[in-house]
C-alpha cells in the first residue's frame, strides 16, 4: 500500500491557479524528487502536504488513511490537523531554527512538548526526558554534528544549520520527510555536506520527497522524479529516463536551461 | 539643617514619584500585551477599536488626559471625586499601555513567519508557539525601546502635580513659592538621576542576559 497518495490536488491564490490538479502517490522507502522552473507551484504542493496552505480541492491519504478532504470541513478541524501534521517533515529553504536554543534543544523541543501531553508524563519525566535526549544526540551525531550539539544556531554554519534542521524534523519520526529547496540558501561548496545527510537518509530507507534545483543530486538520489510546471505534473518517471530521453517540450527546454 | 530638611521632604514627594511609577508599569506591561493583541486581532471591530484607542491616547497630551479622569467623572456624572492619585494612576495606566502595546505589536510582528511555520510543522499548538518560540525573541528585540518608554515614565511622573498630587517636583516647587528657594528644585533632578542610571543598569543587563543568541 501506498504510504502517501495525493489526489486532485488544486490551490488558487485568488484568481491566481497554483497547483491545478496534482495525483502521484508515493511507496515506503521512495525518494521523490520534483524539479521544475520557480513558480511552477513545486513549494505550495509541499506546503499543501503540510497543512501549511489548505488546498482548495482534493484528497491526501497517508497509509490508507483519509487525512484530507477539501471537501469535508470534518478532516480541516484545527486540533486534528496539529496530530496529521506529524505524518509528514518539512525542511525549509531557510532553515527556521529556534534562534534561542542550542542544536540539541532545538532538536529536542517538539518531542518534548509532545511528550508532556502524554498521560503518565508526570510519574516518569525524568526517564522520558532522558530518552528524548538520547535519541535527539543519537539523531545530531547521525548528521555529523557530534561535537555542535551545545551551539546556538548563530554560532553555525548554513549547512550546520540546515542539518540540525533535518535532525529536527526527523525527531518525529515522520512517514515523509519533505524537503523545500534545501540548499538553495547555501553556497555551493557548503551544499554538498546537506546533500551528503540526505543521500545517508536515503540510503537507510526515509521516505523523501525533495524539491530542489540540484539536477545531478536529483538525478542520483531520486527513485523517481517529477517535473512539474504551471501547476501540474508535466512529466514523471524514473531519473534515467527523465533525464535522459525528456518526452516534452518544457522538460526538454527546461533542462537546457539548468545543465 | 535646611540641607537635610530639604532631602527628607524630597524624599517623601520621590517616594511618590516612585509609587507612580511601579504601579504604572505593573499594570501597563500586561495590559499593554492585551491591547497589542487586540490591534493584531483578524476581528475588524475588535482592530479598529484598539487602534482608534491607541490613536486617540497617543495624540493628545498626558497632562489633558489626567485631568479627564479626575474631572470628567464629576462633570459627565456628578460623581464624587476619587482620590487624586488614582486619578493620576489610572491616566498614567491608560497612556502607557497605549505605547507599549505599540511596542509589542511591532516586536511581535518583526519576528519571522518562519519561525511559526517550523513550530506548526513540530505539531506545536499556537499556544506553544507562542510562549516556547515567540515570546523570548520579541522580548529581546523590544528590550532597548521598552527601556526608552520605561526611563520616559520615571520624568512623566511629573505630570501629577497639575491635579496637585505631591510628587517630588511639586515639593521643590514648593520652596519656590514659600521660601524664594530655588536649589531644591534642581536638587531633585538628581534623584532623577541616580533612579534612571539604576534602571539604565538594569536594562544593560538584561540586553547582556539575552547577548547569548542572535535573532
Amino acid at each position: 500500500m501506498a504510504i502517501l497518495e495525493v489526489k486532485d490536488i488544486q490551490k488558487n491564490f485568488g484568481a491566481t491557479d497554483v497547483l491545478r490538479g496534482i495525483d502521484f502517490s508515493l511507496e515506503r522507502g521512495e525518494v521523490l524528487s520534483i524539479i521544475g522552473s520557480s513558480g511552477s507551484g513545486k513549494t505550495t504542493l509541499l506546503r499543501c502536504l503540510n497543512f501549511l496552505e489548505t488546498p482548495s480541492v482534493g484528497q491526501i491519504y497517508v497509509n490508507g488513511e483519509l487525512l484530507f478532504d477539501a471537501k469535508d470541513p470534518s478532516t480541516q478541524r484545527e486540533a486534528d490537523i496539529r496530530k496529521k501534521r506529524l505524518h509528514f517533515g518539512l525542511v525549509f529553504q531557510s532553515f527556521h531554527l529556534f534562534p534561542q536554543y542550542t542544536a540539541l534543544k532545538n532538536v529536542m523541543l517538539a518531542r518534548e512538548l509532545l511528550a508532556q501531553e502524554q498521560a503518565g508524563f508526570r510519574k516518569n519525566k525524568a526517564a522520558i526526558l532522558a530518552d528524548i535526549q538520547e535519541e535527539a544526540k543519537a539523531l545530531l551525531d547521525k548528521v555529523g554534528l557530534n561535537d555542535k550539539m551545545d551551539a546556538y544556531p548563530h554560532q553555525l554554519s548554513g549547512g550546520q544549520q540546515q542539518r540540525v534542521a533535518i535532525a529536527r524534523a526527523l525527531a518525529l519520526k515522520p512517514d515523509v520527510l519533505c524537503f523545500d529547496e534545501p540548499t538553495s540558501a547555501l553556497d555551493p561548496e557548503i551544499s554538498g555536506e546537506v546533500l551528503q545527510a540526505i543521500r545517508r537518509l536515503a540510503s537507510q530507507n526515509m521516505t523523501m520527497i525533495i524539491v530542489t534545483h540540484e539536477m545531478g543530486f536529483a538525478r542520483e538520489v531520486s527513485s523517481r522524479v517529477i517535473f512539474m510546471a504551471d501547476g501540474v505534473i508535466m512529466e514523471q518517471g524514473a531519473p534515467e529516463a527523465l533525464f535522459g530521453s525528456p518526452q516534452t517540450e518544457r522538460l526538454q527546454s527546461f533542462l537546457r536551461a539548468v545543465l | 539643617m535646611l540641607f537635610f530638611t530639604v532631602t527628607s521632604r524630597l524624599l517623601q514627594g520621590f517616594g511618590l514619584t516612585c509609587a507612580i511609577f511601579g504601579i504604572t508599569l505593573l499594570c501597563a506591561l500586561p495590559l499593554g500585551l492585551v491591547v497589542a493583541f487586540c490591534s493584531m486581532s483578524k476581528f475588524n471591530p475588535l482592530r479598529y477599536l484598539s487602534k482608534t484607542f491607541v490613536w486617540v491616547i497617543r495624540s493628545t497630551p498626558l497632562m489633558l488626559q489626567v485631568i479627564i479622569v479626575f474631572y470628567g467623572p464629576g462633570l459627565l456624572w456628578q460623581a464624587t471625586a476619587m482620590p487624586r492619585i488614582n486619578a493620576v494612576v489610572i491616566a498614567f495606566i491608560i497612556n502607557y499601555a497605549a505605547y507599549f502595546s505599540e511596542i509589542y505589536r511591532g516586536g511581535i510582528e518583526s519576528i519571522s513567519h518562519g519561525q511559526y511555520e517550523a513550530g506548526q510543522v513540530l505539531g506545536m499548538t499556537k499556544s506553544q508557539i507562542f510562549f516556547k518560540v515567540i515570546l523570548l525573541q520579541v522580548v529581546k528585540r523590544i528590550v532597548p525601546p521598552m527601556s526608552n518608554e520605561i526611563i520616559t515614565l520615571v520624568k512623566d511622573t511629573s505630570l501629577a502635580r497639575i491635579i496637585a498630587v505631591k510628587e517630588i517636583i511639586m515639593v521643590a516647587q514648593e520652596y519656590i513659592a514659600t521660601y524664594a528657594l530655588i536649589w531644591p528644585l534642581f536638587y531633585s533632578g538628581v534623584f532623577y538621576l541616580v533612579f534612571c542610571g539604576l534602571l539604565t543598569l538594569l536594562f544593560g543587563r538584561v540586553e547582556r542576559k539575552l547577548g547569548y543568541f542572535k535573532v
